[in-house]
């Protein structure tokens, strides 16, 4: 077509649209003038466009997302089907996707396997399989998995089921060397799972190890996906003695190499199937769980095939040393090419299978106690992973029957050695999807990490105290990498209950990733759920749950903090990991009062703080020997007693001794180091403060009040910068807390520096009003730079809010005072002269200062020093005492109080 | 700890570039757009409900603020941007369709769903791959028409910016749109 006719198409094509359709004949008749082809192509674009409709009108992006996001074929990542959430990619194989996902209404893990569209083309097919994977499910068989649902949403079918914390038998038996009763005892529950559906006339036509789960911890084992073949294979011929290759050609995508191992010959004919079907496909597991090794093999589909219809399977005996007659006859029994020659009743092999590994176990019982000589010391313990070589033929899997007489007892002596396996499986799989993870991207080590509380999903809000605590403890442990910036429990805790938007959250809190979780707690039952997510890309990288039960907690806390470690690809010493792995055998109901103490101590309000110190004292009382409780009751009474809420004369000794108590039991505990340091710096014992704080940051470099008090403590001694920066590090670390802001600015106001933290406490009081610290500290700022009016103001703010102290009103007299208002000043005065209440000698020097009292200053700052008044600490920062300084009483003193004049 | 983002000034440079006609700076600027409306996708997903669509304008609104230093480029050209982001889109899109296997069915350009809009889905992602054929095909009889289909369809620009962009009354895009989707569909059709 040359550019002319194009054009003169283009014209004709508008014109002819112009008119009516039944008018437009004519006009080509007319204005084509016989070119034939100009006509035809004409009006080809004309019907075109009748048809087109709405075709690419809407813009390819509007839909593009869905597939740039594909990409990380995820394709599913984070989103939902029906009111399942998708957790993560589990598997791909030919009958689709596997996710781990959530189940929005029940609140449980499910596992949710997406059918590919080709498999539901065929409504009849879909039905029967439909009712079968129900009537399978109805049979509530243990060893049969639990379909939840099988459904349709959004355009995908699926089927939900309970999600088992395994692997497929495959990686099962490669990951580990089993001995033959243990390998027993999986096909014993396979048989028997089928045994039962056979019984309920199923067949589940496609046993392989791919279907069927073995759970890691215990072995216990489910069968996967009853019936579901149906939907794949081809619909049975008579043609029984159709070439296999013939056959295989005609069936669809999914039909892989890995089910024409385990295809019976009748399967491979393309013949009906029925129960024996099963029987011949567990044979082939069996022979190869046992051997390694299937008993058909080929380089190709076709030469399986081929040797599954013709040849007879090796002897096991040829791989494997010492295999029992009775295991080599049971197999052969089953992989008979005549299924009138097999095993009629898969009964009759869960039968033999048991009866074998009962007989094998008595043996091997007689032979362990006939040699004694077999020590723990020569063979490894039951249970212990030993990596397989890849080379298949090297592996001897059914062991000498003495072997298997060690182990035996050993199951029976050392169940608790399973503990220990499950940590070191749990572990190698971490370690194993870490380098598989990161090997194939280059991305950066995460250096920081906030852990947000975990949701209390139990309907008992009681169990709140559990699932603080959980991620708290998650936090503490994290907190002593000092590679790994964490966030402090007070900032984490304001996405306490909130639904998390991972990104913005981590923006928040500056951040990389993030550490969420779920606590179940049902009568003695207890789950616990943990995901961790890049929050860079929004990215999970790992999730697991737990059901520790009651006395294994801490053990699995610390193991979740390990994992994590090694997900944010932290290159830990071997110190820090045995740090890591460390936790406090302690009693279950002590630890459980320990964390209902931190719960309410985190709530804030005195009675809060009143009740923490009766929970830690109740915990100290079961276990007289948890340092971390004392610890805690320390902070409490110091808190309680810097608050005015205790006596100082009474409680600070026992501050003090709790202190002391929590570090003989325990010197490695920052929490610990941090008490005593509060009390040494309260009893101006600087260097021995200095001492402890240091002690506490090399511990946990984390700890954010650690970094608080060590600022506070810089700032009182005159090196202000260290201090500016200390607690701007503190506040990095626990950016959302109330104090943040409040402790960067005081400290601020310590360096009398004014202006900045006068801007930032206005900002903190529009956000947070009825906040008196924060006026308060506005007033004092105010006073300091002369600014009395609305030092004055500030003060009566803080009346009106609830914060009216003695101290309080010793600044406000101070303000009045130095504004002239002698008057107000020294009424506020008489007031506290002859107040019940006690005050404060060496906040009273401020205002016997203010109205020019110098004798009265003095000798109100003696009284002070002999009342070891906390308020001296200030000596040599807080300017009110300005006018004392040239005074050689006031060096005097300065210096009694161990600060330098 | 903010995300990783290429500087806008580095985009707003290669863009210039590439308008001047350099080749490479569209190789360099790909991956970066690409990078961004991935992650921008991948956001919109997480927040949208599945099976909404995407706003079009706001995705590339957004990775045009992101990448674009507002300050440097003049307003103008953000029909600029929309028209290369346009190129750009196609070249992502077909490309990813091609790189994922999403084998062409029946050799050719093959069968093709004709439906509602072009539903890009690993099946649909031979369908993309065909119309990308296509439009190359219509280019070499029609330039023109072959532009506003791509700024239409794959920049999601309105009649009106793709007339402005180009330089063209709307009723002369409209008119051109009407013919070129006509001859699309029947290319697309034909084969099937």
């Amino acid at each position: 077509m040359n550019p002319e006719q194009w054009q003169r198409i283009n014209r004709l094509y508008h014109s002819a649209l112009e008119r009516e359709p039944a008018r437009r004949g004519a006009f080509l008749d007319e204005a084509c003038g016989g070119d034939e082809s100009v006509r035809r192509e004409v009006e080809s674009l004309i019907a075109a466009k009748e048809k087109a409709g709405s075709f690419i009108e809407s813009p390819a992006y509007e839909v593009a997302a869905e597939m740039l996001v594909g990409d990380q074929k995820q394709s599913l990542g984070g989103g939902s089907i029906s009111h399942y959430k998708i957790i993560k990619l589990l598997g791909v194989g030919g009958m689709g996707e596997v996710y781990l996902a959530h189940d929005n209404s029940l609140g449980r893990q499910i596992a949710l396997k997406i059918l590919p569209a080709y498999f539901m083309k065929d409504d009849d097919r879909v039905r029967r399989f439909k009712r079968e994977a129900r009537a399978v499910s109805t049979l509530n068989h243990p060893n049969i998995i639990t379909i939840h649902e099988i459904g349709e949403a959004q355009g995908k079918h699926f089927i939900a089921t309970e999600y088992i914390e395994g692997e497929t038998l495959r990686q099962y038996v490669a990951a580990r060397e089993m001995k033959l009763p243990a390998l027993l005892d999986i096909a014993v529950q396979v048989a028997d799972a089928l045994a039962s559906a056979h019984e309920a006339g199923i067949t589940h036509r496609d046993i392989k190890p791919e279907n069927i789960m073995v759970r890691r911890r215990d072995g216990y084992t489910k069968v996967l996906d009853f019936g579901l073949a149906k939907l794949t294979e081809p619909q049975s011929t008579s043609a029984g003695l159709e070439a296999p290759t013939k056959t295989l050609l005609k069936t669809e995508p999914g039909m892989v190499m890995g089910t024409a191992l385990y295809m019976s010959p009748e399967q491979a004919r393309g013949l009906a199937v029925d129960a024996r079907t099963d029987m011949w496909s567990l044979g082939a597991v069996l022979y190869e769980m046992v051997a390694r090794r299937a008993p058909f093999d080929g380089a190709s589909t076709s030469e399986i095939l081929v040797s599954v219809l013709e040849k007879d399977p090796p002897p096991l005996a040829r791989y494997s040393r010492g295999v029992p007659a009775e295991l080599e006859r049971i197999a052969t029994k089953g992989l008979r090419k005549d299924r009138d020659q097999r095993y009629q009743l898969m009964k009759d092999l869960v039968l033999d299978l048991k009866s074998l590994k009962a007989r094998l176990e008595f043996e091997a019982e007689m032979e362990r106690s006939a040699s004694p000589e077999i020590g723990p010391a020569a063979t490894p313990p039951e249970g212990v992973v030993v990596a397989q070589p890849a080379v298949k033929t090297t592996i001897q899997a059914a062991v000498p029957t003495s072997n298997v007489g060690y182990v035996v007892g050993k199951i029976k002596r050392h169940k608790l050695g399973m503990i220990a396996v499950v940590a070191a499986v749990v572990m190698a799989i971490a370690t194993y999807a870490y380098f598989s993870y990161f090997s194939t991207r280059g991305n950066a080590a995460i250096s920081s990490v906030a852990v947000l509380p975990f949701v209390n999903v139990s309907n008992d809000p009681d169990a709140e105290y559990l699932s603080d605590g959980i991620s708290g403890n998650l936090i503490n442990s994290l907190s002593q990498l000092p590679q790994l910036k964490v966030i402090a429990r007070g900032s984490s805790s304001r996405y306490k209950g909130q639904e998390i938007d991972a990104p913005e959250v981590a923006r928040k809190l500056g951040v990389q990733a993030l550490v969420t979780g779920r606590v179940v707690r049902r009568g003695d039952m207890l789950r616990i759920e943990v995901e961790l997510v890049d929050a860079r890309e929004n990215r999970h990288l790992w999730g697991d749950q737990y059901n520790p039960r009651n006395e294994d907690l801490l053990q699995v806390q610390a193991e979740i903090s390990r994992v994590i470690a090694n997900k944010l690809r932290l290159h830990l010493t071997t110190g820090e990991q045995q740090q890591l792995a460390k936790h406090e055998t302690v009693d279950v109901q002590a630890y459980d009062l320990f964390l209902k103490g931190r719960s309410s101590w985190d709530k804030g309000r005195t009675e809060d703080a009143k009740k923490a110190v009766e929970y830690f004292e109740r915990a100290i009382a079961i276990d007289p020997n948890y340092a971390p409780a004392y610890a805690e009751l320390s902070h409490c009474y110091s808190d309680l007693v810097s608050g005015s809420i205790l006596d100082p004369k009474e409680f600070t000794p026992k501050a003090e001794a709790a202190a002391r108590k929590a570090l003989e039991l325990d010197e490695g505990l920052a929490e610990a180091h941090l008490a005593y340091g509060r009390i040494r710096l309260y009893a101006w014992d600087w260097a021995g403060a200095e001492r402890e704080l240091k002690r506490v940051l090399e511990l946990n470099p984390n700890l954010s009040a650690a970094h608080a008090l060590y600022a506070f403590y810089l700032g009182l001694v005159g090196q202000h910068e260290q201090g500016i920066a200390m607690i701007k590090r503190a506040r990095e670390l626990d950016p959302l807390s109330i104090n943040a802001n409040y402790g960067v600015a005081f400290q601020l106001s310590l360096a009398h520096q004014y202006d900045q933290p006068i801007e930032a406490l206005k900002r903190s009081l529009e956000l947070d009003p009825n906040n008196p610290l924060v006026s308060r500290l506005l007033g004092d700022i105010y006073l300091a730079k002369g600014m009395y009016a609305e030092a004055i103001g500030a003060y009566q703010e803080v009346i009106k809010l609830g914060g009216d102290s003695p101290g309080t009103q010793i600044y406000l007299g101070a303000a009045y005072a130095k504004s002239g208002m002698r008057e107000q000043a020294q009424a506020i005065l008489r007031r506290l002269e002859i107040s019940e209440r006690y005050i404060s000698p060496g906040e009273l020097v401020v205002l016997y200062v203010a109205l020019g009292e110098r004798e009265k200053a003095f000798a109100s700052l003696e009284r002070a020093y002999a009342a070891h008044d906390s308020q001296l600490m200030f000596l040599g920062v807080d300017p009110s005492f300005d006018p004392l300084r040239s005074d050689p009483r006031f060096k005097d003193i300065t210096r009694r109080v161990g600060l330098t004049p | 700890m903010t995300i990783p983002s290429p500087s806008t000034g580095e985009v707003t440079q290669l863009l210039v570039a590439w308008g001047d006609g350099s080749q490479a700076a569209l190789d360099q600027l790909m991956p970066l757009v690409h990078d961004e409306l991935r992650r921008l996708a991948h956001r919109y997903m997480r927040r949208e409900r599945p099976g909404h669509t995407l706003q079009t304008s706001a995705l590339v609104d957004e990775a045009y603020l992101k990448l674009i230093d507002q300050k440097r480029v003049h307003w103008k050209n953000r029909t600029h941007f929309f028209a290369i982001s346009a190129q750009l889109m196609r070249r992502i899109l077909v490309d990813h369709a091609r790189s994922h296997h999403y084998a062409k069915r029946g050799g050719g350009a093959g069968k093709v769903s004709l439906d509602e809009a072009m539903i890009v889905s690993p099946e649909r992602g031979a369908d993309l791959m065909a119309l990308d054929e296509a439009l190359t095909s219509l280019a070499e009889i029609d330039p023109r028409k072959s532009e506003i289909v791509e700024m239409r369809f794959f920049g999601g620009l309105s009649v009106e910016e793709t007339a402005e962009a180009l330089k063209l009354s709307p009723r002369t895009v409209m008119r051109e749109w009407s013919m070129a989707k006509a001859w699309l569909y029947r290319a697309l059709s034909h084969e099937s």
